[in-house]
């Protein structure tokens, strides 16, 4: 089992900061941007040295909670001020960028970093749609169009024009191109049908999120089926399960803290007329079956407890879910202190890691 | 052919187009024409002629010539023509014979190959060159559509199930079609025309659909690389009959790279959303 | 007098290369590209030392020669190395990016250096219309309206909505703020009235290059009396002069290389029908007088010579124009001679710096 540790570069939000997404960035506090930045360099030293094996990014907009509106900036500055982790990028929200550019910058970042990238590709969670304009009923086939063109971009060998539904380019040739070849681990991110057979039949992994394991199973499984049918079989570290997690010294304490999180704020409320618009428009799917998108709210905590109920939840979810990597989220972004955060996870490589490499 | 759009059936492609007749190398030549403009000439594929929504959209801007080439539909068994370059050498006395000077050329998958000999023959008369999905440049092993009407469908078409049913074609015609077209197409690597292909610097325009099942859209960057003055445009979510699967995408580039060939990488798009 | 590097990320490709733009990415090397931004980390650390005040990178898409096409990751990458020296983005092509993520990457990079960035917004060259399809004739346009939306996106506290003409969102938000107050010391970068009236009416400096001293002070004139106008008086520190330099031991042996480098290939060469078309296309001015545009064709040399001589060439450009930063590309005459690059840099550093600090 291989394990990720999932970096928001946090900021430490005073509590007078208002809820509501979007935050009014006149309350940013300068000092405490630039000690985000810092804290992100800090941490990724950190779990570097404690044997993970990659660190990862998302990228959310408009937000004090997670400052990565752009994943190559950060995933660069850490490439800098790192040696040896992989550093996945999960990921770039294809469906409103410039995928030539996601393209450019992904293989700038694969090279500089020594071949270090990791690159999911990921449709966008509900909230960012109202980033920059992205109406809703479009961003399937935006997500779909917008991998196509990046992987075309990264393999065609000669310059080309792409006649999209969404995206229409006279001339694509990206230099550089990915260090790692033909393509650096690569994984299309979203439980859905439609994310499972394009992972499917461009041989390229899958990337799952959240929610509990029975449900992620039926996209794990759906995608292995998809893969037979493909002609190919994927390997366990081709499945990712990005996932939260609360690691105490005990089983109470956890429990402790995470009634304790359940009634802290949620990462991105909205309006409720927003909320509620965004519900009625936004069509998810797990393997085929339909589900209601989260718009912003707390999501569940998978693994939670002292170290060896942790161990036992992360063996039952390897049997139930078949994935090969483990993306974690060690706290809620936005809770304030990062001293529980590191002693987490110094207890995690301690107590935790060593005992599931071999899972 | 009848063509759903937005599950109405609208007119008839093709409703627009004229039959004529000429005569080259002894055969009696039939084409369809309609609009007016400068002349594009357009060569079809194994299957015969068949007239789309791309030929309409074209003939709103070009005079369009479709011809139906010797063998092929209802004309009477080609046994004449011994290779591609023979076929493009009779088409191109048959644009004689229509008193074209100079035209634009597009081929389409086999009638891609004889478009290439054509313009290798006579470059002077071709001002651009189109190639949709062409067959000149194959992986090895491949193999023709064939089979039911289900089973070609799914091979020359991205979205099958979006088609309405069409006419079945005369197995008579099929067959002779199928002698002939075997007779023609060449190895998949024809050394010769590659050979060839250096030397070409008409500007060409090579399309393939990204759902291409017939030949791989793999097969685009050869001519780029082979050609002096060739681009490569990748048609989203198109399969290998790429102006029935998207006609407006298609005809949108076609018709822009006829009227500046190489400056068509220009944007001229207007992006103003208002004043 | 300040002194900037211009380090271009410098591709040297093992195998000759085919001269026109787009050069297949079939081509690509991938050892050459690693080894080139090792070699940008390795220059900045070594103009670090020789007292460089700047180091700075500018944007490039499909290019053999400059793997930047996102300067904001390459400069992510160099804040992770930089000590002390700033770094000037110079800079985003705004006209052809999204404006929005353009602010949000650059206040990220603003938060991580902190406070050592300089942002330069460019409308493009000629021939980088091309890369993203934009339309020569909404170029000026596009750029004026994509500056405006940056320094908005920075400088409003509130979240708001852009009605432009070429740019439209509902909801604008950008955190991280920059960490440098209103904003980064930002430049409009071009010699056209248009951008010396958009850099006087919104304080910002101006950014000329590659003319001759006669035709950027034409340019730095018309700025300074529009500033006047708008009831301010720029520092030298706001201009800044981007330019070719070739310095050598003695004067013959610098205007022998300089021989030897005219008769090496163009820079950018297009096919002569495109060329032509966008020659028509492209309307240019240096403060309101026509000029035509370059596109893709050997740029002058600028500063030629010894140490002496460059000293006083310096000197008389900066009386004619006033500039107070120039911005220095170093030149390797004939091949990818790096040795070349770093003797220049030494003989610059120790021969010349200390001698135009107070010009």
């Amino acid at each position: 089992m291989q394990v990720s540790y999932f970096e928001t570069a946090r900021y430490r939000v005073p509590p007078a900061i208002p809820a509501e997404w979007p935050v009014p960035p006149g309350a940013y506090d300068p000092e405490t941007g630039a000690e985000a930045y810092q804290g992100m360099v800090d941490r990724v030293q950190f779990v570097e040295e404690l044997g993970f094996d990659w660190v990862s990014l998302s990228e959310h907009h408009y937000s004090p909670r997670i400052l990565t509106p752009n994943i190559a900036v950060s995933g660069s500055y850490i490439a800098a001020r790192s040696k040896r982790i992989k550093i996945a990028v999960l990921g770039p929200i294809v469906s409103q960028s410039n995928p030539v550019q996601v393209a450019e910058e992904m293989a700038m970042l694969d090279t500089l970093s020594n071949g270090r990238l990791v690159f999911g590709m990921l449709r966008g969670t509900t909230n960012e749609y109202l980033t920059f304009d992205l109406n809703p009923a479009e961003a399937r086939e935006r997500t779909t169009e917008g991998m196509e063109l990046i992987l075309k971009a990264w393999t065609e060998p000669q310059p080309f024009g792409w006649q999209g539904r969404h995206y229409q380019f006279r001339t694509v040739s990206v230099w550089p191109r990915p260090l790692q070849q033909p393509l650096p681990p690569t994984y299309s991110l979203g439980t859905s049908r439609e994310s499972c057979e394009f992972a499917a039949r461009h041989h390229i992994g899958l990337g799952v999120s959240f929610a509990p394991f029975e449900i992620v199973a039926k996209s794990t499984r759906y995608y292995r089926e998809q893969c037979r049918h493909y002609g190919w079989e994927p390997a366990a570290e081709q499945m990712i399960y990005r996932a939260n997690i609360l690691l105490a010294d005990t089983d109470e304490e956890a429990h402790e803290l995470l009634e304790q999180q359940r009634r802290g704020a949620a990462p991105f409320p909205m309006r409720a007329g927003v909320r509620e618009a965004l519900l009625k428009l936004d069509q998810r799917n797990v393997a085929g079956e339909a589900r209601s998108p989260n718009v912003g709210g707390v999501l569940p905590t998978s693994f939670y407890g002292g170290p060896d109920t942790v161990v036992a939840q992360i063996r039952r979810c390897r049997d139930e879910v078949g994935v090969g990597v483990l993306d974690l989220a060690f706290q809620n972004p936005g809770a304030p202190d990062t001293g529980r955060l590191m002693r987490s996870l110094e207890l995690f490589a301690e107590k935790v890691l060593p005992r599931i490499r071999e899972v | 052919m009848r063509v759903l759009q937005k599950g109405l059936i609208v007119t008839q492609a093709g409703d627009a187009f004229r039959e004529g007749h000429v005569d080259a190398d002894g055969f009696r030549i039939r084409y369809m024409e309609a609009g007016q403009g400068p002349p594009f000439v357009h060569l079809h594929g194994a299957g015969g002629l068949r007239l789309t929504r791309g030929h309409d959209l074209l003939s709103r801007q070009f005079r369009v010539i479709a011809f139906e080439m010797p063998g092929f539909g209802a004309s009477p068994e080609n046994d004449r023509s011994r290779d591609m370059p023979e076929l493009a050498a009779t088409m191109a006395t048959a644009t004689d014979a229509l008193g074209l000077d100079q035209f634009n050329l597009m081929g389409t998958s086999f009638g891609g190959k004889t478009a290439l000999w054509l313009a290798l023959l006579q470059p002077d008369r071709v001002q651009a060159l189109v190639l949709e999905a062409p067959a000149a440049i194959r992986p090895h092993g491949s193999r023709p559509p064939a089979g039911s009407p289900e089973e070609m469908a799914r091979r020359l078409f991205a979205h099958p199930e979006r088609l309405a049913p069409m006419p079945l074609p005369d197995p008579a015609v099929q067959a002779r079609q199928a002698r002939l077209t075997a007779r023609l197409r060449g190895p998949d690597r024809d050394a010769d025309l590659e050979g060839r292909l250096p030397g070409l610097v008409v500007p060409t325009l090579v399309l393939f659909g990204t759902v291409d099942r017939v030949i791989p859209p793999e097969m685009g960057h050869f001519y780029k690389e082979l050609m002096p003055n060739c681009h490569l445009v990748f048609v989203y979510d198109a399969g290998h009959a790429i102006s029935t699967d998207r006609p407006e995408a298609f005809v949108e580039v076609v018709a822009d790279f006829i009227e500046r060939r190489e400056a068509f990488v220009i944007s001229r798009t207007d992006t103003v959303i208002h004043p | 007098m300040k002194v900037s590097y211009f380090e271009t990320a410098r591709y040297r490709a093992p195998r000759q290369l085919p001269a026109q733009w787009p050069v297949p990415p079939a081509a690509y090397d991938r050892d050459a590209g690693t080894q080139s931004y090792h070699g940008m980390v390795e220059r900045m650390q070594f103009v670090e030392k020789l007292g460089f005040d700047w180091i700075s990178v500018s944007e490039h898409h499909y290019s053999p020669q400059r793997l930047t096409p996102n300067p904001v990751v390459s400069a992510a990458y160099l804040a992770g190395y930089a000590q002390n020296i700033k770094i000037a983005v110079l800079g985003p092509i705004v006209s052809q990016s999204n404006p929005v993520q353009v602010a949000e990457e650059l206040a990220m990079l603003d938060n991580m250096l902190p406070g050592r960035l300089v942002v330069g917004m460019l409308r493009g060259i000629t021939g980088e219309y091309l890369t993203y399809g934009l339309n020569p004739a909404e170029a000026r346009e596009r750029t004026s309206e994509a500056m405006e939306l940056v320094l908005k996106a920075w400088t409003e506290p509130q979240p708001f909505g852009w009605q432009g003409r070429h740019f439209r969102f509902r909801t604008v938000a950008v955190w991280p703020r920059p960490r440098q107050q209103p904003h980064p010391p930002t430049y409009a970068l071009g010699t056209s009235r248009e951008s010396c009236e958009f850099a006087a009416r919104h304080h910002l400096g101006l950014g000329v290059s590659y003319a001759p001293f006669g035709v950027i002070a034409k340019a730095t004139r018309f700025y300074r009396d529009a500033c006047a106008q708008c009831g301010w008086q720029p520092a030298p520190e706001h201009v800044i002069y981007r330019a070719n330099i070739l310095i050598s031991e003695t004067d013959t042996e610098a205007e022998a290389l300089l021989d030897e480098q005219r008769r090496a290939r163009q820079a950018f060469p297009l096919r002569a029908q495109v060329r032509d078309a966008l020659l028509e296309l492209d309307i240019r001015n240096v403060a309101g007088e026509a000029r035509t545009p370059n596109v893709g064709s050997v740029l002058p040399t600028n500063f030629v010579g010894s140490p002496d001589t460059i000293v006083e060439q310096i000197k008389c450009c900066r009386e004619q124009s006033g500039v107070g930063v120039i911005d220095l590309m170093f030149q390797i005459p004939g091949s990818a001679d790096l040795g070349f690059l770093m003797r220049s840099l030494e003989l610059f550093g120790t021969k010349v710096l200390p001698r135009i600090r107070d010009v």
